[in-house]
């Protein structure tokens, strides 16, 4: 996803800087003629419609929805300064897991991240509540946990592994 | 927004009497500016192993940076804003040097518990890691630093009541000062002008936040003094988030009165209210308090429709910026024949930079790209896009129209290579960020990956740029500044 999103955030960006680059240039140029408002009250709609769009669209399905209990793995995992506990090293592919996270102390953040340092998901943990998020990885190999909110001076020393395994047939 | 034909506003007796301290305050947001890029610098040096740095003093760096440019900004929005809201209001200067004396007061509580007590908890200081530091520094520090944060709010709290005040015996009423009778169609023989609408708007809001603020800090320094008193740790991350994100905000909301009063010079038009800037105003008021969610959106024990809120007012804030205030921009600067002199040049680039920013940010706000972007360098990457080449930039931009003098002459040499590095600098310096954060590179690390110390090479090259480009401008002020005093 990741590539996806800077391409459309480059792109988009790039292109208001373009007219804003315009708008200098046209300094020397005609002032704006009368329709200069319409074209406000066409970008004002343009820009709610394509906000609904993207918002039921990417809403439609709550992104932070659970597998069902009976479907996934129940995977707990703890974090402290500056650790990571996982009660289970060894997870099977194609089988949506359910991650129960806990604190012992401060806030953490555990960002799971595959070999290649991709980050695949996260979730904020906070102390007095166990947060869950859902996962389904698709490839076997090595996945790391790492710290994504700032928690002291060994902050970036906070990662663990863990090992996803080929599915059974 | 406005017609040709209308005439400016008169120069008022206000403006005179304090632009002494506030060109006093530019000096020291231009310096401490310089001092927060020059440890931005350095972090985004040791990140690419250029040099070697303690991961301790990286983290009290990354705080002193954070505290300090948040800081700074909302300092050098809230000169600018004292500054115009000087043209229609009769404020008082002491009320302005005890704002002033607070934040100062503030600042060396802030620099000695970070630099002194090895204070380096961030400066979101969230709940509860000021008291639970692994042994880095000691409960004094963390007091300390939030006794820093509670002088300077302190300061902003009587800042927005003088203000406030003056608003009320001029405009009868807050609600007539963000332009209520625009809105309903009402006739208001002496509309509230720009400056005012946006001053009323963020006195309520940044006060809301500010005092959101304290109870947070409060609660923090009797955690700190008795451990006992425990804080639920979610509500504490609401509080903080809503006063940080309300109050970075409004330094943006109060520095860009300085485009509203000094673009009109350079285009023959003056910026006035109408019904829509009050309207976008007043969305404004309610969108920059409700959008903070976004900063909580992997916090999945929240109430989902918080979340949904986050999301949706994180797109829709974009609105009233990109249709209002910068489409105003290019309404005003088409056929104006301005001339492009420092300061003209920044303020656009201003608006420009806060819009652009805009984009990676509500891009950020979406609930699924969150999950992998959020706590990465995409974060740095929007922020720094509408701090250094919005709010910072409109600060900058105040300081040379302070020392332009009487007529606008075309951009000499120096002015050219100081503005062409600056833009260099920062655009290619956030741009670096995104790609980081799209590498999935998280944010506040001390110590990097070798996968990823290209990222901060290249990150760090263009700082230096920004660090060039702010000098220019910073010695220029204090220079042209010097001249026109003797």
């Amino acid at each position: 996803m990741q590539p996806v999103v800077l391409l459309i955030s480059l792109t988009l960006m790039a292109a208001l800087s373009a007219v804003f680059v315009l708008a200098a240039r046209a300094a020397r140029g005609p002032a704006p003629g009368p329709g200069a408002n319409a074209k406000r009250t066409g970008l004002i709609w343009a820009m709610t419609i394509a906000g609904v769009i993207v918002s039921v669209a990417s809403l439609r399905e709550w992104p932070h929805a659970l597998a069902s209990t009976g479907d996934a793995l129940q995977v707990n995992v703890s974090g402290g300064q500056w650790w990571w506990d996982i009660d289970t090293t060894e997870i099977p592919a194609g089988k949506p897991v359910n991650f129960n996270v806990t604190t012992e102390d401060v806030t953490h953040g555990m960002g799971i991240y595959d070999s290649n340092l991709t980050l695949l998901t996260q979730v904020q943990v906070i102390p007095g509540y166990t947060t869950r998020i859902t996962y389904t990885f698709e490839e076997p190999g090595s996945y790391q946990l790492l710290c994504m909110e700032f928690c002291g001076v060994a902050h970036h020393d906070m990662v663990n592994e863990f090992e996803v395994i080929a599915a059974e047939e | 927004m406005s017609t040709a034909s209308e005439t400016f506003a008169s120069e008022p007796a206000a403006a005179g009497p304090q632009a002494g301290a506030v060109k006093l305050t530019m000096i020291l947001s231009g310096a401490v500016f310089a001092l927060m890029m020059v440890f931005g610098l350095v972090m985004r040096a040791a990140q690419g192993q250029w040099i070697e740095l303690d991961p301790a003093l990286f983290y009290q760096l990354l705080t002193a940076h954070g505290a300090g440019m948040v800081g700074t900004a909302a300092l050098s929005g809230a000169a600018i804003m004292w500054y115009f809201c000087g043209r229609y209001l009769e404020l008082a200067g002491g009320i302005y040097w005890a704002f002033l004396g607070l934040f100062l007061l503030g600042v060396v509580l802030i620099l000695g518990a970070i630099f002194i007590g090895g204070y380096g908890g961030a400066w979101t200081f969230l709940f509860p890691l000021p008291a639970l530091s692994g042994g880095a520094w000691e409960a004094g520090a963390a007091a300390a630093f939030m006794l820093g944060y509670t002088a300077i709010g302190v300061g902003f709290l009587l800042y927005y009541l003088e203000l406030g005040r003056r608003i009320h015996a001029r405009y009868g009423s807050l609600a007539r000062a963000l332009g209520w009778k625009l809105i309903l169609g009402r006739e208001d023989n002496d509309p509230p002008p720009p400056a005012i609408v946006a001053a009323a708007a963020v006195t309520i809001f940044n006060s809301i936040g500010i005092i959101l603020g304290a109870a947070v800090l409060v609660a923090s320094l009797v955690h700190l003094l008795a451990p006992g008193f425990e804080v639920d740790a979610l509500l504490a991350k609401n509080l903080i988030y809503f006063f940080g994100h309300v109050f970075i905000n409004a330094s943006i909301y109060m520095a860009v009165t300085a485009v509203y009063e000094i673009l009109p010079e350079y285009t023959g038009k003056p910026w006035k209210s109408n019904r829509l800037f009050a309207i976008a105003w007043n969305a404004v008021l309610i969108f920059v308090m409700a959008v903070y969610w976004h900063h909580l959106l992997q916090d999945v024990v929240m109430p989902p429709w918080m979340l949904v809120v986050g999301q949706l007012v994180s797109y829709f804030s974009g609105i009233p910026l990109i249709a209002v205030t910068a489409f105003s921009t290019f309404l005003y600067v088409r056929g104006s024949k301005m001339t492009w002199d420092l300061a003209s040049a920044l303020l656009v680039l201003s608006v420009a930079g806060w819009s652009v920013g805009a984009i990676p940010a509500s891009i950020d706000g979406m609930i699924s790209v969150n999950k992998v972007m959020h706590n990465t360098m995409w974060v740095p990457g929007h922020f720094h896009t509408y701090l250094l080449l919005g709010e910072v930039a409109m600060a900058f931009g105040f300081m040379a129209w302070l020392v332009r003098g009487k007529t606008i002459a075309r951009m000499n040499g120096m002015d050219r290579a100081g503005f062409a590095i600056y833009l260099a600098g920062a655009a290619g310096f956030v741009t670096v960020f995104l790609v980081s954060g799209a590498a999935s590179i998280p944010r506040r690390w001390a110590v990097h990956y070798e996968e990823w110390l290209t990222h901060d090479r290249i990150g760090t090259a263009f700082s230096v740029l920004v660090v060039l480009g702010t000098l220019v401008f910073v010695l220029r002020f204090v220079a042209r500044l010097g001249r026109s005093e003797s």
